[in-house]
């Protein structure tokens, strides 16, 4: 879901880039506010794995692939979208600035698809659905699979007002690809959810309700 | 497991997925880009088969579309080394594991909570 550069006029990703910088400084403020020096270990590591595990795009049908986006995974471990918005940020600078994965010019769309809607929707869907639902782990699939799925659509919309995808097919080739590469989101995430509880129980945010019960 | 040894199996859990990528990643379009090229024809949306041609044309149409010609080019394009191919590759994508472990590390001592 990376945009490169062109895909989107100058002015309307600078108007992203204006957005992705608030939520990159809140985020900066969660940091300072939330983050205790013993957890930045973890937040580095699950920062390394998501890199990593963006780098393996699996095939799925139509001649496609797609990868892990490690947002919802991030905002859940870690017990705050914005924890999502600080890793994805990191990830996306290193991927645009060194491998061209993903444009500069777009790089705050970027942000905001796949850090800040990713770890929002990641979050919320989390918190929403585990109180209903209960057990973690399917609740994890869904959320994750709904961050991709929400990113995607926001993506298609961006490149309709960019004039690049007509709105309509934007949604729907958008929508198909990534209704299936969220599968491997959600199953990624709750796969990695489940190691790092059993592991570490106490390695989580209590927010994330996985320990908390 | 106590919280060192655990960041470092996270760690290298990390740089093990970074060292497999390159030998098990699909080099098909990604979702947004097989979604480009379907809408510009140069792959069925459906399909599977991609026309390089109407594929690099439609690269070039979008410039037109958007006004956005930046360009910009990355050290290492597509997370190539170059002329290392799969060694490269390899190297490119641990290295940037790397780093993302080392700034996150910095970033996140800078900006943690003190008490």
């Amino acid at each position: 879901m990376h945009i490169p550069d062109n895909f989107i006029p100058l002015g309307q990703a600078a108007v992203y880039w204006i957005i992705a910088l608030v939520f990159i400084a809140l985020s900066l403020r969660w940091a300072r506010a939330e983050m205790q020096e013993e957890k930045v270990p973890l937040v580095a590591v699950l920062a390394a794995g998501i890199f990593a595990i963006q780098a393996v795009n699996i095939p799925i049908p139509w001649g496609t692939s797609g990868h892990m986006m490690g947002a919802a995974l991030a905002a859940i471990v870690l017990g705050s979208p914005f924890a999502a918005v600080f890793v994805l940020t990191l990830v996306l600078i290193v991927q645009g600035v060194l491998f061209g994965d993903g444009g500069i010019t777009v790089l705050g769309a970027n942000i905001i698809n796949m850090g800040v809607i990713g770890g929002f929707i990641g979050y919320y869907g989390y918190r929403g659905l585990k109180r209903v639902f209960g057990n973690p782990y399917p609740v994890a699939f869904v959320a994750a699979w709904l961050s991709m799925f929400v990113g995607a659509l926001a993506c298609a919309v961006e490149m309709a007002l960019a004039g690049t995808f007509p709105l309509g097919l934007g949604l729907v080739s958008m929508g198909l690809y990534h209704a299936v590469i969220g599968v491997i989101e959600g199953a990624i995430t709750a796969m990695a959810l489940y190691l790092i509880v059993t592991a570490r129980p106490d390695i989580l945010s209590r927010e994330s309700g996985v320990t908390a019960g | 497991m106590t919280r060192d040894r655990t960041i470092a199996v996270g760690a290298i859990v990390a740089i093990a997925i970074a060292v497999a990528a390159p030998f098990i990643a699909s080099s098909n379009p990604d979702g947004l880009e097989s979604a480009f090229f379907g809408i510009f024809g140069a792959k069925d949306i459906h399909g599977s088969e991609l026309d390089e041609a109407a594929a690099a044309a439609a690269e070039e149409q979008v410039k037109d579309i958007t006004g956005n010609a930046f360009e910009f080019a990355a050290p290492f394009p597509d997370y190539s080394i170059g002329g290392l191919s799969k060694t490269g590759e390899v190297l490119a994508i641990v290295a940037g594991t790397v780093l993302v472990l080392v700034a996150a590390l910095g970033l996140g001592k800078a900006f943690s909570r003190t008490e």
